[in-house]
């Protein structure tokens, strides 16, 4: 099964396209408030301004690991810090990437029940996803990237639909007064927010698959870039349609949009386009993050198989899922917790790991000497 | 042939969880409400009249055409709220209620000017089943007589009535387009204030009874009431539906505090930018006696400014218009364009009179910015906690208005040159 896993190589579109699907996940659950959140009116200026200071992260991380060309995090740990820091790399991306599946898969069944299944027992609903997830785990990273790689463009497409088409209730004067809530809630608190593009994290383990360096920044740059767009373009269109402070109100930013488009009598309730985007959407980003959770895993602890890893997980996870005691704490916990400090572990640590593994410890490697 | 067997386990399994059991609603379980009305209880706080669609009834149970008459079913009980209301009524309705084709809220005036619709308004956006595009009216008189007077004539459907007839404000300019989105935004706005659509059940049984006591054209200083001197209910007309709308209700907050009637609505949408089109009838500005029509468009968004001089706002409209010429019972020839000038000029001072009566009605009687001229006042801040801190609704009362109206006649219909009727006794020679 290593074997097969070595010679599974996917293509920049194909990477792309999972990363972005990660990132731009958020935009479905409740970014736009989030942005509002922190500055108001100005919410559209934390976007650009969380977006220059990913770049500017991905811009270091990039140079970085110029010299680490299809390596991992893990591989990289292991070249500075033997197996203790390669397993203690490990524990933290796994104890975040739980973490975060949990909490998403809690919100994502909530708004389910919100949204269609009011009736249904949470666990019930948290089934579905569960087996979605399992099933995409089984299918390994080829085929959920692959999949990517064809429902990205209808996933983004979707949400371009419904911004274009609640584009008769913008008001442009709710992005004033123009700095919102004020320059220390746009540079300060809004810092805090490059966590929304944590998903990146996982780039630095899909390195093996994507082979050159030249994918690997391409892969970031384009994953960023689009992202941010549809980051700016969600927020802005939230922020003309809900001026704030009602903006902070709305549950489910996009799907509250989506109910306000209306043309005529007969093109009404298009809503019913957004539960596509979003079932998607919640699939791949639970069923990606679930299998990078069984593979960092299996490559922490040198295991030879994930696949039996599958289930246990699955279950530990439905288990964790379950545990914040209703849907405002686990909405809480996602934007006070997740979207407000994953930043240091997407950015930093991987940072720290480059800068040491570069200046303090090159060359160590006996095969890179070779290829030198 | 073992994989066969798990495929097939699988998609039976899949079959029955995936039809959503704990869900399953069956289309003909549910009573579809089209219009919720809210009065004022005797013995509870609210008296809730619902609107329940009679699906067979519409459908015409496949014997060709439905009965408007049987379209719809209408119940009235009372309750603490809303939603305790629908839990009663699902009590004596035989399916269960459901409010995601609910068309209309109905609210009655002395409701809505105790501000007893407060607690729902907050209510409303919550609940999954209404729709954010749902109309919001005022009823003159009770939510429930209202309700009870929608007989449609010409549909079947009474949700196609409320539809297009609440949609009606597109050509006739008497009414506005209220929903519940709007509503809710403006209600909770440091800038702007909302406005409902004003209706009323027709007073009039047989045209012997008609009288015009009601119209507005008296505090006009007009001989007659023109179409838009009515507010709904007042309208001098009997036969077709008795239920009318006309004008608007004005809000502070989600208190009302006053009524616009149709002629204020037309420049309340102009100044908004949401006039479309629409008759308007003017006397004749050189035989008074005589009337002239035109129709009426928005040729470009309004301009709207706000300065601040000595701490009060100044508040500056441009109106741009196009007209064209649909009656001249004069028979004075309009046409020729040194005359035109003098039309175009009366209608332009006809205009720009009733905005600024209806602008010093919102400002110094009613205190309610429906216009949202806080929305240019905003720009000027530079962050909200300034903005919050300025308090502009309460600045509103003390604000002048300069209004300009720009009408250009640009089409004299199929008319080109209007000459008088002649008599024998040589009236109407020129």
């Amino acid at each position: 099964m290593a074997m097969a896993e070595n010679k599974i190589k996917f293509g920049k579109w194909e990477a792309s396209a999972l990363i972005i699907t990660l990132i731009i996940t958020q935009l479905i659950l409740g970014f736009p408030r989030l942005m509002v959140e922190t500055a108001g009116t100005a919410g559209w200026i934390v976007v650009l301004y969380v977006t220059i200071l990913a770049l500017l992260a991905f811009f270091i991380i990039e140079k970085l690991y110029s010299s680490f060309k299809g390596k991992d995090l893990l591989d990289i740990s292991e070249r500075i810090g033997g197996s203790i820091l390669r397993i203690l790399v490990g524990i933290i991306f796994l104890a975040y990437f739980i973490f975060i599946i949990s909490i998403v898969l809690r919100s994502f069944a909530e708004n389910m029940k919100v949204i269609t299944l009011q009736q249904s027992p949470i666990s019930y609903v948290t089934m579905f996803f569960i087996i979605g997830m399992i099933a995409g785990a089984y299918a390994g990273i080829e085929a959920l990237v692959r999949f990517c790689a064809i429902v990205m463009p209808i996933i983004l497409a979707g949400l371009l639909l419904i911004f274009i088409a609640v584009s008769p209730h913008f008001n442009f004067e709710n992005i004033f007064p123009i700095l919102g809530t004020g320059p220390i809630d746009i540079f300060g608190k809004g810092f805090l927010r490059v966590s929304v593009f944590s998903a990146i994290s996982l780039l630095f383990f899909i390195t093996p698959f994507i082979k050159t360096h030249k994918s690997f920044r391409t892969v970031g740059y384009v994953s960023i870039g689009v992202s941010a767009a549809f980051f700016f373009v969600g927020t802005f269109a939230y922020l003309l349609v809900y001026p704030f402070p009602i903006g902070v109100e709305g549950f489910l930013p996009v799907y509250q949009l989506s109910r306000l488009v209306e043309y005529g009598r007969f093109f009404q309730r298009i809503e019913s386009v957004f539960v596509l985007i979003w079932a998607a959407s919640a699939l791949i980003y639970l069923s990606s993050v679930f299998y990078f959770i069984v593979y960092v895993f299996k490559k922490t602890f040198k295991l030879e198989y994930y696949k039996p890893l599958i289930l246990p997980f699955a279950i530990l996870i439905f288990n964790i899922s379950l545990i914040p005691p209703n849907l405002v704490t686990a909405v809480e916990l996602e934007s006070k917790y997740i979207r407000t400090y994953v930043w240091i572990i997407s950015f930093v640590i991987p940072i720290v790991i480059l800068v040491t593994a570069k200046y303090f410890k090159r060359g160590t490697n006996k095969e890179e000497k070779k290829n030198a | 042939m073992r994989k066969l067997i798990c495929i097939f386990l699988i998609v039976s399994i899949l079959c029955g969880l995936l039809s959503g059991c704990y869900d399953r609603r069956e289309v003909d379980e549910l009573a579809y409400v089209l219009a919720i009305g809210l009065d004022k209880g005797k013995t509870n706080k609210l008296k809730i009249t619902l609107q329940i669609a009679v699906p067979m009834a519409i459908g015409g149970g496949g014997e060709g055409g439905g009965d408007a008459e049987k379209a719809s079913t209408i119940v009235t009980l009372e309750s603490a709220s809303m939603y305790a209301g629908l839990d009663l009524a699902n009590n004596f309705v035989s399916k269960q209620l459901n409010l995601s084709h609910a068309k209309v809220l109905v609210v009655s005036k002395e409701l809505a000017q105790e501000g007893g619709i407060e607690g729902f308004m907050m209510a409303l956006p919550r609940g999954r089943e209404i729709r954010p595009n749902m109309f919001i009216a005022v009823s003159r008189q009770s939510a429930e007589e209202y309700i009870r007077a929608v007989k449609p004539v010409l549909e079947v459907n009474p949700a196609k009535f409320y539809e297009l007839n609440f949609r009606a404000y597109r050509y006739t300019g008497f009414t506005a387009n209220t929903d519940l989105h709007d509503f809710y935004l403006k209600m909770k706005s440091l800038y702007s204030q909302p406005v409902a659509i004003l209706a009323g059940v027709g007073r009039f049984d047989e045209g012997q009874e008609f009288d015009v006591k009601g119209s507005t054209f008296d505090e006009k200083n007009r001989s007659i009431p023109l179409e838009g001197d009515f507010v709904a209910g007042e309208i001098t007309k009997s036969g077709g539906v008795k239920a009318e709308i006309m004008g608007l209700a004005v809000f502070d907050g989600a208190k009302m505090v006053g009524e616009l009637d149709g002629e204020a609505t037309m420049y309340y949408l102009m100044i908004q930018g949401d006039f479309n089109n629409s008759y308007m009838t003017m006397h004749d500005p050189l035989q008074k006696d005589k009337l002239v029509i035109l129709n009426i468009k928005r040729s470009r968004n309004p301009k709207r400014d706000v300065k601040m001089i000595n701490g009060k706002p100044v508040i500056d409209v441009k109106i741009r218009l196009e007209a064209d010429i649909q009656v001249l019972q004069s028979g004075i020839n309009y046409e020729m364009p040194q005359n035109l000038v003098i039309l175009e000029k009366a209608y332009e001072d006809f205009i720009k009179e009733g905005m600024k009566r209806l602008l010093y009605l919102t400002s110094q009687e009613y205190n309610t910015d429906i216009f949202g001229f806080g929305e240019r006042v905003k720009q000027q801040f530079i962050t909200w906690g300034e903005w919050e801190k300025y308090g502009w609704l309460k600045k509103y009362k003390d604000s002048t208005f300069n209004v300009d109206v720009d009408l250009k006649i640009r089409r004299p219909g199929l008319t080109i040159r209007s000459s008088p009727i002649q008599y024998s006794n040589g009236e109407g020679a020129q």
